[in-house]
This record gives structure tokens, sequence and C-alpha cells, in this order.
């Protein structure tokens, strides 16, 4: 079967050649019949001879057929018509080298097919020496190993062949030997085998032929192969320097083999004329990298690095005409860097995709060349090639090599891959501005090497997904655990780190847009997350064109298409705002009805130590709060939860702003009250978990800690002033004793709730307003998450909650002393309570009697007497809280102050401005200063 | 379950009052006259329920107990639309019907019989809410029911409800015109008594002030009643919008009053509102939108002595300050410029504040009703505690002494149980009242810390002991 498809193959290609009027399977079919219907011998070798017209030696074959008629079958004959031919096929014009060794010859007479092939090449070579070059004759030994496998291997190599018949007939020679190439140093050692198989079965038939070489052949492969060929792969490794299995390429540079002694013509005895053939015909051989004897590649060093690596030099027989010599010089660049980048090719086959394009790319220019070099022979063989004229075809070529060789060393030497080696050649194409052929031919490459490149980008951008087996795209996926698996804190980082850009894998011509690309596909993932299908409006192709910037505008639509769509799908699919909105009415207590009846509600249990504070209460009466308030008509109550954080707000800051440990992992308790643990949080689903993830959840409770505990000393400090208002009743003259307590809790409600005024309305307010006008116009999901984050760290800026600044300790040690003085007041109420209505019914309105019970009141409260000294007066004791809170008070300010000279930006001067509005603070907060400066 | 709040309306004034400014709350709420919510008010982000409560069938019924001795004012209430609105359990008329005759002792004893009555009405009410925070009244000074059952009603209220804040609309009496109630300075100071005592906040809404910005500002030659009530509505709501639309600070009554008030007896506010429009001006399109309304305009003119709703008289000395003012703002805000005109207001010095403590300008941003369009950008309402209202009260003593030095028409108040024995009622009354002023005064001074009743009254005594020789 595959022998007949070798026929057909090389019939076809006669046919083709001599445009007879046959087709490959008539012919078959005339060689086919049986003897009576079959046309006579002459009429079978005219046909022959007709479609074989256009071959140089088909007078010969003619001949050889013709004996052969006269005794075998004519189906044989055809079979020997068809070898000579194909096998002229498949060498091509260099390797039309026959093989007459010392055994081939003795066996001239053998009836076996192979061998009788091989016997009728050397008469032929002998009789003419133009057809085949004498120089090739002349080397004959060395070239036995690799020419004969050429016959032999035929029928093993045919169904391959036959595949490739879709090409054109030089390319698909080419392919062939190419593929033969590979495996060539086994094939030698083959071949050999295989004579010595047919020879010892001489006897039998032709129809024997074929299972041996298909079935014993491939037998003995395995056994004998082994002995020899690592003698002949070691040599030829030598010879070379590349390991055997870089031998891909189809260089047929094997430097000399031992017993390659051959006679050469006296070169400098031949006329001009004569040396110019020879030359010519050595020189395109050179030109396709085969070793020639007249200019001879030297060895190269195998110790060479860098640049020279990949040149070849060569040596021009001394005895060449001068002029010849120098035109020589000007083409031989070419060899080598024919020959550097045919090594190049085989050295970096299978590194990554990208390679792998641009050597297939390097590959058609490859044929592109050898159809040069065969059109150059066809003229050498109609006498019409001279030197300068082969240097006049080749010298644009020669440019264009010499730049793609350049690019390629390059690429080499840094060892180059994948987005490297398309941002190198896309830097060349600049380069070659001046240089038209080579320019466009680096385009024409950039672009095929990196079709697989935009294929993943196309892929990446259009679907969002990531076929990237060599890690050469840009966009990396880094997902460690799925959605499922760890619900509560898989979208902190998702959008950060699941997938990220590798820097250095963006070739120049994307830097630009790898951002954008790398949104554009994590937004179409978000979607897909999200449950809904991406179904880009249209798939447009991406194929890079280094000339325009078509693969921009592709890019840039289908971000705006990702960018749109998962904006629509978190804005108004998900409802990003309204959950925004709840979020500031719940967490920075925006719905200030809310907030006052959960206070009312959890006031119990938030006062006891945070170990005894049940979560399961506070959640109870969380869910009976905001069924009762106005919050019962937000969609989104039921996202909000009560959080019990064992570390106060000061260590959540460090942990936060250091980030440094997982924050919310729990550590030591302190001994803090339910309310300064406490905390609401809100849990969003996919993917407005995107937005309001973890961290931000964290900042906002921040926020909300330090508003929740203003917001309770605020209360308790109405507290007392409703209890206090008592007082109105009381004597003019028994008001005035408490009066310095009323004035200092007026100072505490002052500075309480213009630090509460502040964060709320200066800061928290204006920030919110800003982040709604800024999210009206937003355009990707990045810039909400942008503006969001920019919003939170603004408020948690200006509400003094950074680490750098310890004014939120400030508040915190304020806030605690009116904590204490209400706890005064209230234990303390009921005493003067008693005393002053009981001196109202006595109408004494001592102040010593009234102090003396305070005093009383106190000695018996044990809470008073590990703080305060119980010996104090009532008055004597606001008095010290009244000193202790204004110090307090008053640094604070002066600190603000103080940072407000170095930061203007800061709006930390209103609350100054706000606590000290009727300059009353002024003298105090100077005679600081005064004292500060004294030292 | 939110902070709720009971009104109280007594007397002819305090329940006209009440009425008007029931009508308008049904307003800003899209509640109907026959307490339905309208169809366009469901889904509204405000807190109805603090000022009304749905009854079974979802109708909205105002926390309102409405009294009077006499029954014309209550009467006309029921007749008119709104009378299905009130939950008629609440409306309680006396049965005898004879009113108090102006007089602040029959008011008041009148208050004493009937108080079994009245406090089963308030109870109840009291009962029906989750967390009840207080009381709002509206009376006003001079007359009889409202200042004689009125100081009554308080005096009980502070004693049962005493976590429970007490806070009163009252109305002073027009100064400008001669009252036909002769015995007004007598009720005035009986009732200022209570007001001092029993009250937690008294916001004076001042007649004369009313009727004179009636004419000036809104150019109305003879200001009728509804007109002057339509003013005093319009304060009552607004005063009260941070209650019923919750935001950030001020969402509870306690919390609005508690700054604003620093010493138990300091508690009597003034309030400002700007700007004002009749419903002359509104039909009269020209007269409107000419001005521009920042928030610095609004903030500058609220301080402006005639925007003020109490007539406080020239203040010769010019050391009365304000000890502290929460201006709610309503409207278009841009959060931002309330800074910028805070720092305006205190650059330029336009308010004195008291010298003895810290104190400022609270801005308390406010939403308002979807449903009641307005025709300015940005309006204001000052509520303050300004030194200068002791002129208020000193104007009350005076006219009491003088009364009171020619004995006149005291007999009608020695027929009540109070006064049977002796007028020591009078006496104290005044005391009061007259420690308020000093107290007042006080204030004004950098050692109010330190200021002395005792020392003050010595003063005063040896005034009086002068005065007492001019005999």
């Amino acid at each position: 079967m595959s022998k007949v498809d070798l026929v057909r193959v090389v019939l076809h290609n006669l046919i083709v050649e001599s445009q007879a009027p046959y087709t490959p399977d008539i012919i078959v079919r005339h060689f086919r019949a049986t003897h009576e219907q079959r046309l006579s011998s002459n009429e079978l070798l005219h046909l022959l001879a007709t479609i074989s017209q256009k071959r140089p030696n088909f007078q010969t074959v003619i001949t050889e057929v013709t004996h052969i008629l006269k005794t075998k079958d004519p189906m044989y004959a055809l079979l020997v018509f068809i070898e000579r031919f194909s096998c002229e096929d498949i060498a091509g014009s260099h390797s039309k080298i026959e093989m007459p060794s010392a055994t081939n010859q003795s066996s001239t007479g053998s009836p076996v097919g192979a061998l009788s092939l091989a016997s009728f090449a050397p008469s032929a070579s002998t009789r003419s020496l133009t057809d085949d070059s004498a120089i090739h004759t002349l080397s004959k030994s060395q070239s036995i190993p690799t020419s004969t496998p050429m016959n032999c291997r035929r029928s093993e190599v045919s169904p391959v062949r036959s595949t490739g018949g879709l090409f054109g007939r030089r390319n698909q020679n080419l392919k062939l030997y190419h593929q033969k190439q590979k495996t060539d140093p086994e094939r030698a050692d083959l071949s050999v085998i295989k004579e010595r198989v047919l020879m010892a079965v001489s006897s039998s038939s032709m129809s024997n032929y074929r299972p041996l070489g298909s079935t014993e052949v491939n037998l003995m492969k395995s056994s004998a192969s082994i002995k020899t060929n690592s003698s002949t792969s070691s040599v030829l490794a030598a010879a070379t320097g590349l390991p055997d299995e870089y031998r891909t390429h189809m260089l047929w540079d094997y430097c000399k083999v031992d017993g390659n002694k051959t006679v050469l013509p006296e070169l400098g005895a031949l006329p001009l004329e004569s040396q110019q053939g020879v030359l010519l015909k050595e020189l395109i051989h050179c030109l396709c990298g085969t070793r020639g004897n007249f200019i001879v590649p030297l060895p190269p060093d195998a110790n060479s690095t860098g640049i020279a690596k990949y040149e070849t030099y060569f040596t021009i027989h001394a005895h060449l005409d001068k002029s010849l010599t120098e035109l020589l010089q000007d083409i031989l660049p070419l060899a080598s860097y024919f020959i550097g980048i045919q090594k190049m090719m085989a050295a970096t086959d299978g590194h990554g995709q990208v390679v792998n394009s641009l050597n297939a790319a390097l590959q058609d220019l490859t044929n592109d060349f050898y159809v040069l070099v065969v059109q150059s022979e066809q003229e050498l063989q109609q006498q019409q090639l001279t030197v300068q004229k082969l240097l006049y075809y080749l010298q644009p070529t020669i440019w264009v090599m010499e730049e793609l060789w350049t690019t390629l060393v390059n690429v080499q030497l840094n060892e180059f891959q994948g987005a490297a080696v398309l941002t190198h050649l896309h830097g060349r194409i600049k380069r070659l501005e001046g240089d038209r052929a080579a320019q466009q031919i680096m385009i024409k490459l950039t672009h095929q090497a990196a079709e697989p490149y935009m294929r993943m980008l196309q892929l990446w951008i259009q679907k969002g997904v990531i076929v990237d087996r060599n890690r050469e795209f840009l966009v990396e996926d880094n997902e460690v655990v799925h959605q499922g698996e760890l619900p509560e804190h898989y979208s902190d980082d998702y959008w950060e780190k699941r997938y990220t850009v590798r820097r250095d894998r963006i070739p120049s011509f994307l830097e630009k847009y790898s951002d954008k690309i790398l949104r554009t596909g994590k937004y179409l993932n978000v979607i897909r997350q999200c449950g809904k299908r991406v179904m880009p409006t249209q798939q447009m192709e991406l194929q890079l064109d280094p000339t325009d910037e078509r693969h921009v505008y592709v890019i840039n639509d289908a971000y705006y298409f990702a960018a749109r769509m998962l904006l629509d799908v978190l804005l108004t699919e998900n409802d990003l705002m309204g959950h925004l909105q709840s979020v500031k009415n719940y967490l920075l207590l925006n719905q200030g009805d809310f907030t006052m009846q959960f206070m009312d509600a959890c006031e119990d249990e938030l006062s006891k130590n945070v170990d005894l504070v049940l979560p399961m209460t506070l959640e109870n009466l969380l869910g009976l709060t905001l069924r009762l308030s106005s919050a019962r008509n937000d969609p989104y109550k039921d996202d909000l939860h009560c959080e019990l954080l064992t570390y106060d707000l000061v260590t959540q800051m460090s942990k936060i702003m250091n980030q440094k440990e997982e924050y919310w992992q729990s550590q030591d308790r302190l001994d803090l009250s339910g309310l300064e643990c406490f905390a609401f949080t809100y849990e969003v689903k996919w993917p407005v978990s995107l937005v309001l993830n973890h961290i931000a959840i964290s900042k906002y409770q921040m926020l909300f800690r330090q508003l929740f505990f203003c917001k309770h000393v605020e209360r308790q400090l109405c507290k007392i002033w409703k209890e206090n208002s008592i007082a109105k009743k009381f004597s003019p003259q028994a008001a005035e004793l408490y009066r310095s307590a009323f004035t200092l809790r007026q100072r505490m409600m002052n500075a309480i709730q213009n630090l509460e005024y502040y964060m709320m309305i200066e800061i928290i307010e204006p920030n919110w307003h800003i982040f709604i006008e800024k999210m009206k116009k937003v355009e990707n999901v990045d810039n909400v998450l942008k503006l969001h984050q920019d919003f939170l760290d603004s408020c948690l800026k200006n509400c003094m909650l950074t680490e750098s600044s310890h004014l939120n300790r400030a508040i915190f040690k304020l806030c605690k002393i009116c904590l204490k003085f209400c706890d005064f007041i209230q234990l303390s109420q009921r005493f003067f309570l008693d005393a002053e209505l009981k001196s109202m019914v006595c109408d004494s309105s001592d102040d010593n009697t009234n102090n003396s019970d305070v005093d009383q009141g106190n000695s018996n409260c044990p809470q008073f007497e590990s703080s305060l000294d119980p010996t104090d007066t009532f008055s004597e004791r606001v008095k010290r809280f009244d000193l202790e809170f204004t110090g307090l008070l008053i640094s604070f300010l002066k600190q603000i102050n103080n940072m407000a000279k170095k930061n203007t930006a800061d709006r930390f001067m209103n609350l100054v401005h706000r606590i000290n509005f009727n300059a009353f603070y002024s003298d105090q907060m100077e005679k600081l200063c005064v004292k500060d400066a004294m030292g | 379950m939110p902070s709720e709040i009971i009104t109280l309306q007594l007397g002819q004034c305090g329940n006209q009052i009440g009425f008007e400014f029931w009508k308008r709350l049904c307003m800003e709420h899209g509640i109907s006259p026959s307490g339905v919510l309208e169809d366009f008010a469901t889904e509204g982000m405000d807190r109805k329920d603090v000022f009304f409560y749905q009854a079974d069938d979802d109708h909205y019924i105002p926390r309102a107990v409405l009294l009077d001795l006499e029954p014309r004012v209550i009467n006309t209430i029921m007749g008119s639309s709104y009378a299905k609105l009130y939950n008629p359990e609440n409306v309680y008329l006396s049965k005898h019907g004879g009113g108090a005759g102006n007089n602040w002792a029959s008011g008041y004893s009148q208050g004493e019989k009937l108080q079994e009555e009245i406090f089963d009405i308030i109870d109840r009410e009291a009962d029906g809410s989750d967390s009840l925070e207080g009381f709002i009244l509206c009376h006003s000074i001079a007359g009889g029911t409202g200042s004689g059952m009125g100081s009554f009603i308080m005096e009980r209220l502070a004693d049962r409800y005493p976590k429970k804040l007490i806070q009163t609309f009252s109305v002073f009496p027009n100064q400008d015109e001669i009252s036909d109630v002769v015995v007004q300075p007598y009720n005035s100071l009986l009732t200022l008594r209570r007001l001092t005592s029993a009250a937690d906040s008294v916001v004076v809404l001042d007649n004369t002030a009313l009727n004179r910005i009636a004419c000036d500002r809104l150019h109305i030659q003879n200001p009728s009643f509804s007109q002057i009530n339509n003013l005093v509505s319009t304060i009552m709501s607004v005063s009260t919008t941070t209650l019923r639309y919750p935001s950030y600070m001020n969402n509870n009554l306690i919390g609005l009053m508690a700054s604003l008030i620093p010493t138990p007896q300091l508690h009597f506010l003034m309030t400002g509102y700007t700007p004002l429009t009749s419903a002359s001006d509104v039909n009269n399109q020209q007269t409107v939108n000419i001005r521009k309304t920042t928030v610095l305009d609004v903030m500058r003119r609220l301080l402006q002595p005639k925007n003020m709703m109490v007539s406080t008289g020239p203040d010769k000395t010019n050391h009365h300050c304000y000890i502290s003012i929460l201006n709610i703002i309503q409207g278009e805000v841009d959060p931002s410029q309330v800074h910028k005109s805070l720092q305006r207001i205190r650059d330029r010095k336009m308010a004195q504040f008291i010298p003895w403590g810290p104190t400022s300008i609270q801005v308390a941003l406010s939403r308002s009703s979807p449903y009641v369009q307005s025709n300015h950008r940005v309006s204001g309402l000052m509520l303050a505690n300004h030194t200068s209202i002791n002129s208020l009260f000193e104007r009350a003593l005076n006219q009491y002494d003088k009364l009171r030095k020619r004995g006149a028409f005291l007999d009608q108040f020695r027929r009540e149980d109070i006064f049977k024995d002796d007028l020591n009622e009078l006496d104290e009354s005044r005391e009061t009242v007259d420690s308020l002023v000093q107290e007042y005064e006080a204030a004004t001074r950098s050692d109010y810390m330190h200021y002395s009743f005792k020392r003050a009254q010595e003063n005063s005594k040896s005034e009086d002991a002068k005065s007492g020789g001019d005999h």
C-alpha cells in the first residue's frame, strides 16, 4: 500500500512536470494489467519516457527499464523507474548522491532491487560529471552513512510523505528531509544492517522484499542498531559540537569524518569559467549548510560563547581565483547566518509557545530561502549563473538574514522566552525603520510569533480563562481555595491577589494595557462567579499587527464591555449603594434612632464584662430593635449582626494598620467591658463582598467603635443631666454648691458632643457626599473599590483613627474620665439628693452639713475608697475631676494644634475650633504652651 | 418602641397651637386628616411613631391629650376635618364647662379636683408607649386653664414621672396690647414658678414678638390667631424634626435639651426661624426668592434679634450673651458649608457667648418632609439659651409688683384652696422668679461658677429695704 502511494506521488510529480495527459492511476493500471490486456513493452516504455522526459537522466533510466522489462514483470520495472526518480525527488538538488560502495558494486548483478538500483548509480555518475556532480562522487565514502538510508528508508517514510502531499513538491521534500534528519544517525546504522540483511536473502524474490523491509528489519533495528549507534553519534556530536537531539535542523554541516580523503581536482588548473561552475555548485550547497570541498566551514569551537556560538567561518580553497574569492567573502556570511538561524531554531525547540510559534515562522522563511536557492541552482544548470549574478540576487537576502540572525542571537544570548521574545521582536521593528524589506519580515515574524500569545490574551479578555501551561501569559491565577470552602475571608484578598500581573511577562506593546487586561478578565471571572453568563457582544479576533493598534481597540472594547457589565451587576443587580447606605446607617450611626434604641436595649448587657456578655442575647435584642425602629423598612437589615471582638479599639487599630498578623484571630482577652468590645458587623454575599470585604468592614467597625463609645458617653452625660435636673427644685442657695459639678458636666458634654458633631457632620457626612458624587460617574469596579477605600481612609484619618497620631488614645481617655465622673455623680446623687431634700425640710442650707452627708455616703461606698480619698468633700472631688478632665482636654487640643501646624491639610483643627468656639480654653492652652516653652 | 412623646394641650391657647401642630405633623408625615396614611407616603424613612401610634386598623393616632375646662376650642377642633384624627378618649372636657375664668387659682384647683380623670388618660397613654421619653405641654401662661391647670399637671407629672422629660411650649402674653385679663401678672408669675421648678425645658413663645414679627417681617397689619399659630406650629414642628427624621445627632429629646441647658435653672429657651413666609407671600411670588439662602445667610440671620420669637427689649448694657445655641438647618445643604459658616461667625464675633464655660453653635442638619414643598432652599430654626430672656421675667415681676402693691384682684384668688390661708404662694413665686432673674444675670458674668445667691439676695434685700423705707 505504502509502496503504491509512493509510486503515485512520484508519478504525479513527473506528470506535473511533463504535463503529460495521464494520471498516476492510469499508468499504474497499465503496468498492473494482465498479460493479455497489457500494452506492449515499447508502449510502456514510451509512456515512461513521456512523463520523465523533463528529467535530465531520463534516458539512462529508460534504458535500464528497457532491460528490466525484457526479463521481469512490468510492475517491477515501474518500481525501478519510480525508484530512480523518487530518490531524485527526495534528495533534492543537493543530495543526489549515489552510493556505490565497494561492497555494493560487487553485487551489481544481484536480482534484489535495492542493490541493482545501487549498482546502477556509479555508471551514471561516471558517465556524466555534469549531471551528478563530480565532487560528490569523489566524496562517496563520506556520504555513505547518510545517503544510503535515504534509499532504504523510502518505504518507511512514505506514509508520512503521502500525508504531506498537500504541500508543494519542494516543500514536501524539504519537510521529509527535515524529519529524516532527526533520526539520521540511527538510520545510518540501519541502512548498513539492512543492506546486509538483503544480501543474506539475496536469493529471495521481489515479493520478499517488502516483508523484509517492514518487519524483519524493524526487528533487527532494535537489536543491532545499539552496537554502532553509540560510535557514530559520538563522532557526529564531536564534529558539530551539538548533541544528537539538537540535530533537527536540516543542515549537512557534518565535519570531516576520518578516512574522507579524496583527491580534489586541481582547481587552480581549471579555467575561470569552470572554476566558477564548480564554485557556484559548491556555494549553493554551502548556502544550504552542506559541507563542501573548496568552501569548508571551520569546525565550531565547542567552547565559544556569546555571539560566536552562532557564527560559522569558512575557509576557501587557496587556489581559487582571487576575484572569485572576494565575491565569495560577500556571500558566505549569508550561509553563516542561515546556519546560525537553523541552529538556534533547533536549540530552542519546545521553549514555550511563543518560541515555537516563532520557529514555525522561521521555518516558513527557511522554505522561502530554499526556493531562492533552488532558483539559483536552476539558473546554474542552465549555465546562466555567475558569482556576480548570485551576489546580486542574494544581496537583499543577506541584509535581511543578517538582521534576523542578529535578532535571534539576542534572543538566544538573553535567553528570552515568551513575552520577552515578543518585546524584543517588537523593539526590532522600530529599529528597522529604514530597511523596509527587513522590517516587513520582522513584522511578519512578530505577528506570527505573537499568535499563541494573542490567542491566550483573547481567551482571557473575552472569556476570562487562562490556558497557559508554559506560564508565559501576563496574568497569573493564584487561586488557592475555592470560593465555597472559605466563605468568610474569601473576598478579602480576591481582588488584589486572585489574579496578578506578572510584570516580567508583559510584551512591550501590551505594557500600557496590562492593567486593563488584568481587570477585564478579572471582571469577567467575577461576573461568572455571580452565576451569570459572560457573553461578549462580539467575538473579535485578536491578532497582533505591529503596524497598527488594532489589538488595542479590541482590548479596550473587551475592557469596557466587562467593566460596564460588572458595574451593572454590582450596582444595579446587587444594589451596592443600598448596601453601603445600610452600612452607613448602622455602622456609622446615621440611623440615629436605631442606635439609641439599640443602646437602650443593650445597655445592661453591654455594661458587663465581655466574658459575661451573651452574644445570643445581643443578637436577639438587635433583631428586636431592627424590627421596631425605623430600620424595619430596610431590606438589608438582616445582614447586620453583632460581634464581640476580643480586643479594644486601640489594639484593633494597630493590627489593621500593621497588617502583620491576621487581625481577626483571637488573642488573649483583656479585662474589657462588653461595650468596649462590641461592634456591629455586616455580612454580604458575593459580589458585594468584594467592596464590603473584611478589611472594609473592619474599618467601618473602627469608626463605629469610636462613635459608639462617644455616643455612650453622651448618653451617660444626658442621663446624669436628667437626674441632676432635680436640682432646679432646690433652693437657689443649695444649687450653688452643685454648680461646679454641673458646669463640669456641661464642659464634658460640650467636648463629647462636639467631637461627635465633628466626626459625623464634618468628616463622615462630607466624605460620604463626595463619595456618592464620585460614584455617580464611576466607570469600573476598581474605581468603586478605590473610592470606597478613599472614603473610609479619609474618615479614619480625620476621625483620628490612625496609628501615627495617638489622638484616639486621648479621646479614649477623655471618654473614660467622663464615664468615671458620671458614675461618681450618679452615686453621690443619692446622697446629696437625700441631703438636700432633708435640708429643704429643715430649711438649713449649711454647706458643711451637705458635705458631711456626702462624705458619709461615700465612706459607705467601697467603690470610691479605692479611687478617691474618702475624706474628700463633694466639691473637692468635683474639683479633682475638673482638673483631670481639663488637663486631658487641653493637652488633646494642644496636640491637635501642633499637628495642624505641621499638616494643614487635615481637618483636625476644626475640632479645636468647635470645642473652643467661644475661646473659653484659649487662656489655658496658651498657659500650657508657655509651660511647654519653659521646659 | 422609640422614645415616644406625649403631647398635652391645655386650655384655649394650648389647644389652638396644638391643633396647628398636629395639622402640620400630619402634612409632613403624609397622614390624612382622618389619620390614614396617604398612598404617596408609605415608603417614608421617617419616624411617625414618636408622635403617633397605630390603631388596630392602622390609622395613625396622635399621642395627644386635649384638656380644657371650657368647650369652645375643643368643639371647634372636633368639628373640623381633623376630628377623627384624635383618640376621643384622650379629649377631656370639664363637665361643668365653665372654664377657669382666666384665674390661675381656679385652674389649679380644678386640676386638683379632676386629677384622677386626667391622669387616667395620661397614665393610659404612658402605658401604651414602650419607652416614653417625655411630655410636651402646650399652654399659655397668662390664662386660667393653661396656666393654672397646666401648673398643677406639671407638678404632678414631675412627681409621677421623675425620669421623664417635661418640655413646654409656653405662650407668653403680648405686652404691647392691654390685656382683657386683668390678673394676667398673677397668673404669669404663678405659672413661671412651676415652669422653673417642674419643667425640664421651656420653649418661650412670646406673643409680643410673634405679633411684631407678623407685622414687620410678614407685613400683616393685624395678625390673626391662626397666622400667629402658624408661626408657632412651624417652630414646634421644626424643633422636633430631628426626632422624627433621625440622623446622626439629636435624635432624642434629651440629647436635644441636655446640651442647651447647662444648669437646671437656666432652661428657658428662645427660638428664631428664618426665612419666614406667610400665606400671602407664597401667593405673591415676587417677594419670595429674592433672597439668597446659604447656610451662612441662614445662620447669620438667626443670630439677629429681630428674628427672635422673644421680645427681650433693648439690651442697654450689652452684656447679655448666649449660653448655648442649637441650629436646626433643613434643606439642600452641603455639609462642608456648615464649618465655613461657623468659622465666619466665630471670626466676626457675630454672637456673644458666656465667659464661664465652653459653648458653641451646634448645627443639626435635618432631613425635612418630602411631602411639604418649601420655597426656600435652606431654612433654619434656632433654639437658644440666652441670658436676655430674664428681661421677660423682669417684666412679669414688675407688672406683678405693681398689681400686688395695690393688692388688686386678689379676692378671686383667695376663694380657691391654695390661697385660702395666706398669699404665701404668690410671695414664694415671686422669690423663685426673682432668683431666676438673678441667676440669668449672673450667667452673663465670668464668676457665675462662684456666684452666690445669698449675696445677691442680700444686695437686693438692702435695695428692698430702701424701697420699703419709701413706702
